[in-house]
């Protein structure tokens, strides 16, 4: 058995400070892929005997079956060494673990990783299985016939697939989705400069990609039509009680691992989006579940439940809204290039200010933004003392009220109503931010 | 973007748009990795199909993006030469130094379809580069801060001090404590040469650690 392959890493790693992760491994040295993990581990057991200058960091994979929220699940997730035995231990049964990559810099999160692979998984992308070990005689690429027809069938898809896909779209989709956002925490403090950036970059990055353009086009017919039937089911007095709805859904969800049931009518999707994006996320990596596990699950959970039931309420917040035009004057103030922020600051209940009137931009622009204005804001709200220059859309937050905070809407609502002075609002400071986390 | 020919295309404008979205990521990459501001106010958004790091905060997003705005001018005709970001301590001494070269080569043309995925690949490469960038560097003393600079010609500097291209957002020239650096270290981090541009992406770093080694 030759040991070349040693210099190989030892080149990869030390000279060249690549991140060789197992699979690239094997795709660039043409080897099993169970050969190269186990490359990889006789690798980092020969440097750390030597104990030779250079610190080397290592991830690996662990696999196992734990109970998680009362539910049992297999989990698979990749891991730093530092965390290895402690996620070792939550496991019931460790059912595999081998190392997953090899580098020199201590990574701060996962997206390295992918990144690696990506381009050698690309360039050989009809073959990248050709050494791993998952194998299923059904899957051969479809001749051409059958890629036509599959395209065919693509056009006319089925109102679920469709909002499924989109819930997807969003959630994988070029930059500033705030509906990806994560609502709770410091994020949501970032405001609608967010929302417009990202309205023009989304439709930027759409125009790139065929396929989402196609899939923006539904998602704003679909918005629109879902409105109108949850328009009717909500009246105004109804409104609260709808936002509680999906308040508690977003909380089931967060709180279990399977998928909550959500009353509105969203529910249908949001599993299919759910799932979807499960699917994506161990695609991408499985880093996400344990690195960043608390936070992150918050994230990906909530988001495709947000995402259509703001829409559906930035609706109905429209409707309501276009009574009553306000200019926001006093948004120079706070942020020059941004959209106008309503910036009105009450003390006491900080939902105030989320409730404060929508900006009458919201009620010209398109669905997207409002969406994602309402949703950002929501989080805004979130926030102990600073203030937020931007406290848009209350559509939002009713969704992030799943964390109780109910009567505030309705105080909201009422001064909502009464309160119409543009009181000019502080500019947060980092600082904030950071006592948030 | 409206459907053009290849000839109406302004291709200066296309490269300064893919320079300044490198940038911008980048940079915001470079803020995630050397720790300059807390990882809570990043969050993962995908460019050039993987996951970067990007901040949330308005202000901040805002400050980058108006300076690079005010960069793309320059990159279109073809007169930044480079576009460094500075990474300072708490007395303003520079610490690090991230130094993007841009040249562009002397006959721009769009030569095949490829073209694109392929300046993709190249700066997904850079990103990976920058990701991985901690294993050569030490790390910087708490309370850094960070400034944009951009190296150009004198013409181009009283042009930009004469037409403010974004409001309330004005250029000084540089103070020379910004600027240089005692004891720099060159650690070249990645070139990419493409058709359309040429970037190279080299860090200078200050060996100041006797300095701090006396503090602590």
């Amino acid at each position: 058995m030759d040991y070349l392959y040693l210099d190989n890493i030892d080149e990869f790693v030390n000279d060249q400070n690549k991140i060789v992760t197992y699979k690239w491994l094997s795709l660039t040295l043409g080897v099993h892929v169970n050969t190269a993990k186990q490359m990889l581990y006789h690798y980092l057991q020969q440097k750390r005997n030597e104990g030779s200058g250079t610190p080397l960091h290592a991830t690996y994979l662990v696999s196992g079956k734990c109970v998680e929220n009362g539910s049992k699940c297999h989990k698979v997730s990749v891991v730093r060494e530092d965390k290895l035995n402690a996620v070792k231990a939550k496991m019931d049964v460790t059912i595999s673990v081998h190392v997953y990559s090899v580098q020199r810099a201590e990574l701060k999160d996962s997206s390295p990783l992918y990144n690696t692979d990506y381009d050698a998984v690309k360039e050989n992308i009809k073959n990248c299985n050709k050494y791993s070990t998952i194998r299923c005689a059904a899957a051969v690429p479809m001749s051409s016939a059958e890629v036509q027809r599959a395209q065919e069938m693509a056009l006319v898809p089925p109102a679920g697939k469709e909002i499924s896909k989109t819930g997807l779209n969003e959630n994988t989709s070029a930059t500033p989705k705030p509906s990806a956002k994560q609502p709770a925490g410091i994020m949501g403090m970032f405001a609608s400069k967010n929302a417009s950036k990202s309205q023009e970059s989304s439709k930027e990055v759409k125009t790139e990609q065929k396929d989402d353009s196609s899939l923006v086009e539904t998602s704003k017919s679909k918005t629109a039509s879902k409105a109108n039937p949850m328009s009717n089911l909500f009246g105004k007095s109804a409104q609260k009680k709808a936002d509680e709805k999906p308040n508690k859904s977003i909380k089931e969800e967060t709180a279990a691992s399977s998928t909550a049931p959500a009353i509105m009518k969203q529910s249908q999707t949001s599993p299919k989006s759910k799932i979807d994006i499960k699917d994506e996320q161990s695609k991408v990596s499985s880093a996400l579940k344990v690195e960043s596990k608390d936070t992150r699950n918050k994230t990906k959970r909530p988001e495709v439940v947000d995402s259509d039931d703001e829409k559906m309420e930035s609706q109905q917040k429209k409707r309501r809204r276009i009574k009553k035009p306000q200019p926001d004057s006093s948004d120079d103030e706070v942020v020059p290039d941004s959209p106008p922020v309503p910036n009105v600051q009450t003390p006491s209940p900080k939902k105030q200010v989320k409730r404060e009137h929508v900006s009458h931009q919201e009620v010209s622009i398109t669905n997207n933004t409002l969406t994602e204005k309402g949703y950002v804001s929501e989080s805004y709200s979130e926030s102990e003392e600073e203030p937020e220059p931007n406290s848009q859309a209350k559509d939002s937050s009713s969704l992030k009220q799943s964390f109780g905070k109910r009567e505030e809407e309705k105080k909201e609502k009422r001064e909502k109503k009464t309160s119409t002075a543009n009181k000019p609002t502080k500019q947060p400071s980092i600082m904030g931010f950071f006592q948030k986390k | 973007m409206a459907t053009l020919t290849r000839q109406d295309l302004n291709f200066g404008q296309v490269v300064a748009d893919i320079l300044c979205e490198f940038l911008e990521v980048a940079i915001h990459l470079i803020l995630y990795v050397r720790e300059i501001y807390p990882s809570g106010i990043f969050q993962k958004r995908k460019k050039y199909n993987v996951p970067v790091q990007m901040s949330c905060h308005p202000e901040l997003n805002q400050y980058i993006q108006d300076t690079l705005h005010c960069v793309k001018p320059l990159i279109q005709k073809n007169e930044a030469e480079k576009v460094v970001m500075v990474i300072m301590d708490k007395e303003h001494h520079p610490v690090e130094r991230f130094v993007f070269e841009i040249s562009q080569p002397p006959l721009l043309s769009i030569s095949s379809e490829t073209l694109l995925s392929h300046v993709e690949q190249l700066l997904r490469a850079m990103i990976l580069k920058i990701s991985v960038c901690d294993a050569v560097l030490d790390n910087n003393p708490p309370g850094c801060t960070f400034t944009l600079l951009v190296h150009t010609r004198e013409a181009a500097t009283r042009n930009m001090e004469k037409v403010q291209v974004i409001k309330d957002f004005p250029w000084i020239v540089a103070d020379e404590q910004e600027v240089h650096m005692e004891e720099a270290k060159l650690i070249p981090l990645k070139t990419m040469t493409s058709d359309i541009l040429k970037v190279s992406h080299s860090q200078l770093f200050c060996t100041e650690s006797q300095k701090l080694n006396e503090i602590l």
